[in-house]
């Protein structure tokens, strides 16, 4: 597979200059092929064939993340991403106020790379069969203005964040409701979390990135991540948006405290109700 | 906007909502762009931007904040917000 890296240079920023380090290193570690942001933000055309040829690897400096918003302009799939300001946040990495990066950056830039070369060779292993969790076929329709929301009628638990449960023995696979998918547009990315992490009710299965916002994957139920949607993760983010309920499901946990869970869960009539006043708020 | 509630406690009585830091905010507005709900206000003057309506915020979401270049943006501890809103929901007899 041939790869191609859009990092942020943001020079004025010491998370910008670690991330066009991140760059450097990534292209050279994957022999790919550089996306200038300044270059691609100047003349689109430029990188065209690169940008939907190769699978490109985004590395974001700060929260303002530019370089995703220049690959969501270009219309590109990113099939990896990092953001340096939250890597540095979750290992504790106090980051210089100086531009020019000293050894403590360097190996921290180092790390990074390595994190993102070794998802890079996970994504390349074959995902294990796909459990048979049938499709729901009977639905509610919340009408408002011009959107249609659709909602399973049965079988579906969900959180007043718009994420949903379906339970199956002591497995539940999660995702987020028709609505939220819509709210969010495209959606061009899916941060899971690590297999085998502990997840609380309410706590963060992730993160659904669209062209407008970061969705945290707020969890419906608490336990223990068993396996995340591969085709979603390294293909095709858009079955989030094609089938928000069947295909397009995000993580499977095996649910450790679902009774009390459920108690704090909306049935889908319950949550069709509240949408009507969420969607006034648009 | 009638009175609203989550998880069945008035949104009025969950303390969640984003909190700005200005010492690190540089009045970019990225998050007001982005907010829906009308959260923030912008004014005249060197504050630029408040937190006008708290209660208008999605309780769990922290969307504006990833939207923060400067990381100005901060939000009460998630797993004491659950804990308050379990308590207020026993306190008010369960699930309505």
């Amino acid at each position: 597979m041939s790869y191609a890296v859009l990092a942020c240079n943001g020079v004025d920023k010491v998370e910008g200059a670690l991330a066009r380090e991140v760059g450097l290193r990534v292209a050279e570690a994957t022999g790919g092929d550089l996306v200038c942001p300044v270059l691609l933000n100047r003349s689109p055309t430029h990188y065209e064939k690169t940008l939907t040829e190769d699978a490109l690897i985004v590395v974001d400096g700060c929260g303002t993340r530019c370089a995703s918003k220049l690959a969501t302009e270009a219309g590109a799939k990113p099939k990896q991403k990092v953001l340096v300001s939250k890597l540095a946040k979750a290992s504790a990495v106090q980051l210089e106020a100086s531009l020019l990066l000293g050894p403590e950056e360097m190996a921290f830039a180092e790390s990074i790379v390595a994190e993102i070369v070794a998802a890079l060779s996970a994504a390349a292993a074959p995902a294990a069969p796909a459990v048979a969790w049938d499709a729901p076929t009977d639905f509610l329709v919340v009408v408002f203005n011009k959107f249609e929301f659709r909602i399973p009628r049965q079988g579906y638990w969900f959180s007043e964040n718009d994420t949903w449960a379906r339970v199956m023995g002591d497995r539940a696979r999660v995702g987020i409701s028709d609505y939220l998918q819509q709210q969010l547009t495209d959606i061009v990315y899916f941060d899971p979390p690590e297999v085998g992490a502990p997840v609380e009710q309410f706590g963060v299965l992730g993160e659904v990135e669209s062209s407008k916002a970061i969705f945290e994957l707020i969890a419906p139920v608490s336990g223990t991540v068993v396996a995340v949607n591969e085709a979603v993760v390294a293909e095709s983010p858009g079955l989030i948006n094609e089938d928000p309920y069947g295909s397009g499901w995000l993580v499977e946990v095996e649910l450790s405290a679902w009774a009390e869970d459920r108690e704090l869960l909306l049935d889908g009539p319950a949550y069709a109700d509240t949408l009507g006043p969420k969607a006034a708020t648009y | 906007m009638s009175e609203t509630t989550f998880m069945g406690v008035a949104r009025t009585k969950i303390p969640w909502a984003p909190q700005i830091d200005y010492a690190k905010c540089d009045f970019c507005m990225e998050c007001d762009d982005f907010c829906p709900h009308r959260v923030f206000e912008r004014r005249d003057g060197d504050v630029k931007l408040v937190v006008a309506n708290p209660n208008n915020c999605v309780v769990f979401c922290r969307a504006c904040a990833k939207t923060c270049g400067p990381d100005a943006i901060a939000f009460p501890d998630k797993p004491q917000t659950i804990k308050l809103i379990k308590e207020l929901r026993s306190a008010e007899g369960g699930t309505p």
